[in-house]
Order: C-alpha cells, then sequence, then structure tokens
C-alpha cells in the first residue's frame, strides 16, 4: 500500500525537482565555467575565477544595495499598511466584502501591466502627479529622472500591487482570533491600542511571519516592475540583482556570469530570510523571559 | 473616511488608466482640447499582430497550465495527506520553501532547457514551468483540503470494496471541488501574469502573451509618447482580470490565504 502513495507523489516531484532543484545545481557548475561569445557560447572550465570577479564588481555589490534597499523598503510599507487595512477590513462595515474585492484588485493585475500604467502616472509633464502639481503653480517632481526618487517610485508601484497580499493574509490570522478576547478586553477597559499590542499582534505573529519571509522573498526577486518602469535606470540606480542577471545573460551573452549572479542572488536571499527568522525567534524568547 | 482612501487608493490609478484610454493624443500632452475617443482602441485591435492575439495566448497557456498542474497536484496532495506525520511534514515544508522561492532566480536553466529540448516558441510547453511553479502552493492548498475530509468517509469506501481509483472519483473529488476551484485560478492569475519566462523562451511576436507583449509596447517607443495607446493596452490587458477577480472573488481570497497558511 505505501508504494503506491510514492508512485502518486512521483510524477509532481520529479517536476519540482526538475524545476527547482535541477537549476540551482545547474548554475554551481556554469559559474565554474566561461560561456560567452568570447568562448563561442561553448562552455569552458575556469575555475573560481567568475567567483572572484563577482567579488571584486562594483556592480553586484551597488545592485545588492539597491535590491536591499528596495526590499527593505516595500516590504515594511506593505507590513504596515496591510495590518492597517486587515484591521480596517476586520471591522463589521457595511459594503466590506465588495471593499475587499477592490481593494485586491491591484494584486490580480499584471506586474508589466500596472508598471506600464505607472510610467504613466509618474510621466513629467502630462502626468496626472505633475499636473496636479502645475495646477497648483508647484514645481514638478522627476520622479523617473532624478535617481534620488526614482527607486521609491519603484517602492511605491510594489507596494501599490503587493499590499494587497498582505492584507488579505493578515486578514485570515485576524479572524482566527476569537471574539470573547476582545469582549474581556472590552470589559477590563483597556484602550485600543493595548487591545492591539496584547491581543491582536500576538496572536496575528504566525501570520505576520508568513507574509514578511513570503514577501521579503519575492522582493528580493524583484525583476518585472523595475524592468518595465525604470529599464534599471536612470544610470543604473535601480537596477535589480535580478535585472543584472538577465541583462548578463540575454544582452551580453555572458551565461557563466549571469549563472554566478543568480546564484549570488540566492545566497544573499537565504541569509537575509534566515536572518529573519532567526531574530524572530530570539525576540519571541526574550518576551518568554520577561513574562 | 479611511474607506474611502483605500477605495480611492486602490481603484485611482485604474480609472486614471480608463480616462486617458478614452482621450485622444493632443489633449493628452495639453496641446489640444479635450473631447472622447475610441480612436486608441481602435489602433491597438487593428496593429500587427492585432492585440487580441495577446490575450488569446495568454488564454491558451493559462488553460493547459491548470490543467496540468491540477493533474499533477491532485494525486500528490492526496498521497501526502495519507502519509505518516513525520514524513509529510519534512516533505510539505520543502514544498512550502519552494513555493516561496522567487522563480525569476530560475530564468536562465529553463532557458537552456527550452533550448536543448527546443521547447521556445511553442506556446504550451510554456505549461511545463509554469505547473512546476504554481505546483508547492497549490499542493499545499490541496493537501490541506484533502487533510480535512474525514477519513471514515475514505474507509467505508473501501469497505463497500471501492479501489483507489473509484474512492477519489466518487467520494474524494466531489468533496475537493472549492479547493480544486481555487487552485485553478490561482494558477490561471499566475500564468496570466508570468513575465520573465515568456520573456525568455519566446520571441515570435504573434506568439507572445500578455506580459512580455505590454513590455514590448513599453519599451518600442522611449521617445514618442503614445499614451493613449498604452493606456488602452492597459484597460484591455487588465479587463479580463478584473471580470475574473469579480466573478470569483470568494474562490481567489480563499485559495490564496489558505494556501500560504496551511503550508
Amino acid at each position: 500500500m505505501r508504494w503506491r502513495l510514492w508512485l502518486l507523489m512521483a510524477p509532481a516531484f520529479a517536476l519540482l525537482l526538475s524545476i527547482f532543484a535541477a537549476p540551482l545545481l545547474h548554475y554551481l557548475w556554469l559559474s565554474t565555467q566561461v560561456q560567452s561569445v568570447l568562448t563561442g557560447l561553448k562552455p569552458q572550465p575556469i575555475g573560481a575565477q567568475q567567483w572572484l570577479r563577482l567579488w571584486n564588481d562594483g556592480r553586484f555589490w551597488q545592485d545588492s544595495w539597491q535590491t536591499l534597499r528596495f526590499s527593505a523598503a516595500s516590504v515594511s510599507l506593505e507590513m504596515v499598511l496591510g495590518l492597517a487595512v486587515a484591521l480596517l477590513l476586520n471591522q463589521p462595515l457595511r459594503g466590506r466584502g465588495l471593499l475587499r474585492t477592490f481593494s485586491l484588485l491591484p494584486w490580480a493585475l499584471p506586474t508589466t501591466v500596472m508598471a506600464l500604467g505607472w510610467r504613466w502616472i509618474f510621466n513629467d509633464p502630462y502626468g496626472p502627479i505633475s499636473r496636479m502639481l502645475a495646477g497648483l503653480e508647484l514645481p514638478a517632481i522627476p520622479f523617473l529622472s532624478n535617481p534620488a526618487l526614482t527607486w521609491m517610485a519603484t517602492v511605491g508601484a510594489d507596494t501599490w500591487k503587493t499590499m494587497p497580499f498582505v492584507a488579505l493574509l493578515l486578514l485570515a490570522g485576524l479572524q482566527t482570533i476569537p471574539t470573547d478576547l476582545y469582549e474581556a478586553a472590552a470589559l477590563e477597559e483597556a484602550t485600543q491600542w493595548q487591545t492591539l499590542r496584547r491581543i491582536t499582534l500576538p496572536l496575528l505573529t504566525p501570520y505576520l511571519l508568513i507574509a514578511l519571509l513570503f514577501r521579503l522573498a519575492q522582493a528580493v526577486g524583484v525583476f518585472d516592475l523595475i524592468q518595465v518602469l525604470t529599464g534599471g535606470g536612470p544610470a543604473g540606480s535601480t537596477e535589480s540583482l535580478a535585472l543584472y542577471a538577465y541583462l548578463n545573460a540575454m544582452r551580453f551573452l555572458d551565461f557563466g556570469y549571469s549563472a554566478t549572479l543568480l546564484l549570488g542572488s540566492f545566497a544573499i536571499l537565504l541569509i537575509l530570510c534566515s536572518t529573519v527568522a532567526l531574530m524572530w525567534r530570539w525576540s519571541l524568547r526574550w518576551q518568554g523571559g520577561l513574562r | 473616511m479611511a474607506r474611502l482612501l483605500l477605495l480611492l487608493w486602490s481603484l485611482g490609478p485604474m480609472f486614471w488608466q480608463l480616462y486617458s484610454s478614452l482621450k485622444p493624443s493632443e489633449a493628452l500632452s495639453g496641446v489640444g482640447a479635450g473631447g472622447w475617443t475610441l480612436e486608441n482602441y481602435r489602433q491597438l485591435l487593428q496593429g500587427d499582430p492585432p492585440f487580441l492575439t495577446y490575450l488569446i495566448n495568454s488564454v491558451e497557456v493559462g488553460a493547459s497550465s491548470t490543467a496540468l498542474t491540477l493533474a499533477l497536484a491532485v494525486p500528490c496532495a492526496y498521497a501526502l495527506s495519507r502519509l505518516s506525520r513525520r514524513q509529510a511534514r519534512a516533505l510539505t515544508s520543502l514544498v512550502a520553501a519552494a513555493a516561496a522561492f522567487p522563480a525569476v532566480l530560475l530564468f536562465l536553466a529553463l532557458l537552456e532547457l527550452a533550448r536543448d529540448w527546443h521547447l521556445a516558441n511553442q506556446l504550451l510547453a510554456l505549461s511545463l514551468p509554469y505547473a512546476g511553479l504554481c505546483l508547492p502552493l497549490v499542493i499545499l492548498l490541496l493537501q490541506a483540503a484533502f487533510a480535512d475530509i474525514p477519513i471514515v468517509l475514505e474507509e467505508a469506501a473501501l469497505i463497500e470494496g471501492m479501489d483507489l481509483w473509484q474512492r477519489l472519483r466518487w467520494i474524494l473529488l466531489p468533496l475537493m471541488a472549492p479547493a480544486m476551484a481555487s487552485s485553478a485560478l490561482l494558477v490561471f492569475l499566475f500564468s496570466w501574469n508570468e513575465y520573465p519566462i515568456a520573456l525568455t523562451w519566446l520571441s515570435r511576436t504573434e506568439l507572445l502573451t500578455l506580459a512580455p507583449a505590454m513590455a514590448r509596447i513599453a519599451g518600442s517607443s522611449v521617445y514618442t509618447i503614445p499614451y493613449g495607446a498604452f493606456a488602452a493596452a492597459t484597460v484591455l490587458g487588465s479587463a479580463p482580470l478584473i471580470l475574473l477577480m469579480l466573478l470569483f472573488q470568494r474562490q481567489i481570497i480563499s485559495g490564496l490565504t489558505q494556501g500560504a497558511i496551511k503550508g
């Protein structure tokens, strides 16, 4: 009987292994090769050269910084706004279901579609923001041409698209909290802030962690949004790691280095996620010690 | 008040696109007068290839990916829910890690796969990587649904002498319908929106799915500003999805939250 169960799982796991595990192993091998126009696109062993090149590549470190900056800013914005929206939608309001549907719409749109839309909204001087500012006789904001602002524009667009996902996940978490806890808190005349701190947030912890880790992993791999909204510009100031790896493969035809970059991004992602998970565990233990 | 703000934040950008798509280009650049027009849509629909081609391609890829994903995920999720708890937990955590993995990091290896196996520029072949990428979330979702079905139901069927196939077909799958509908919608949404793999697998214009087609429209004219046409493209590209969301919001929402939480 047992072997039949494994047989049922075999096709799915075979595909999973070939889509997730095989590529990573392939990159490990490819990162020890040089495969570019110079070698006639044939792989030739080169040892650890590609990894040395990565270590000395200023553009890799700059893109890492930019990717982390983007991820930190957009994920924290999404978590805070997402929690606020989830709390709002959890209240017994009229038209709640409709509101929930409408607020989820941005999440369902293709990223390339909405990135194109945002390019038009941020347009200077014809976009709505510039026009509104012009109507108020204020100077226009060069969202897409000033490096100091462009990365914030990408954060804004990303938050618009993915905040609903976080809100929805947290809303599902909120609905698992028994209402008698809130009734008890109301009897004790707890303030709203106390109720949030002492009841809602602790019970929401697992959902917050899931949303955080999931969003963090996706944000570190940001590609579609950047490629369409800014193309990595101006002057490479919004280029993400994934975009750099893509350019290496598709534009510079340097496959060995592209694989090295992809593995480098994966390593950064692993470090980031395990740091968050560890910090979370420590903070839980620390709180436990206080109680 | 807060509700109004939320509505404005979510829908405002979309209404701006709708508004822009109905205005002539001169009005958008502030030269000409206002007035409404369908010119932008006419241009788009009569383009070469017509915009509708991309939508049809996306529907084809979406449907085949959905079918393939469910065909692989249903037996796998059933088996996972019947394994011993220790084994199931080990496998489930692996699957959950894969669910969060950013797909874009896989594009290079998948590109080589497409080249070596001659899968590039084959619309339906895209459902292979798409099914692979969707499997983790769908397996988690369906496994949770299988686990919710009381085991006595299946035991009773076993006593009646039903074999595995009959039990699945007549007892379990009817009870699984809501979870399967949620999964199907999520896979469809994913493949409609997926960009990096479609971008690297498809190069022939008439085979493009919506996402790379939009990016190509965006990149084609950096210096001129046919934003009316852009806006019309965003409206046409998102309309089917908005319709899908409005029709099936309950299934999509429950699938999204169940899949993420149970895993």
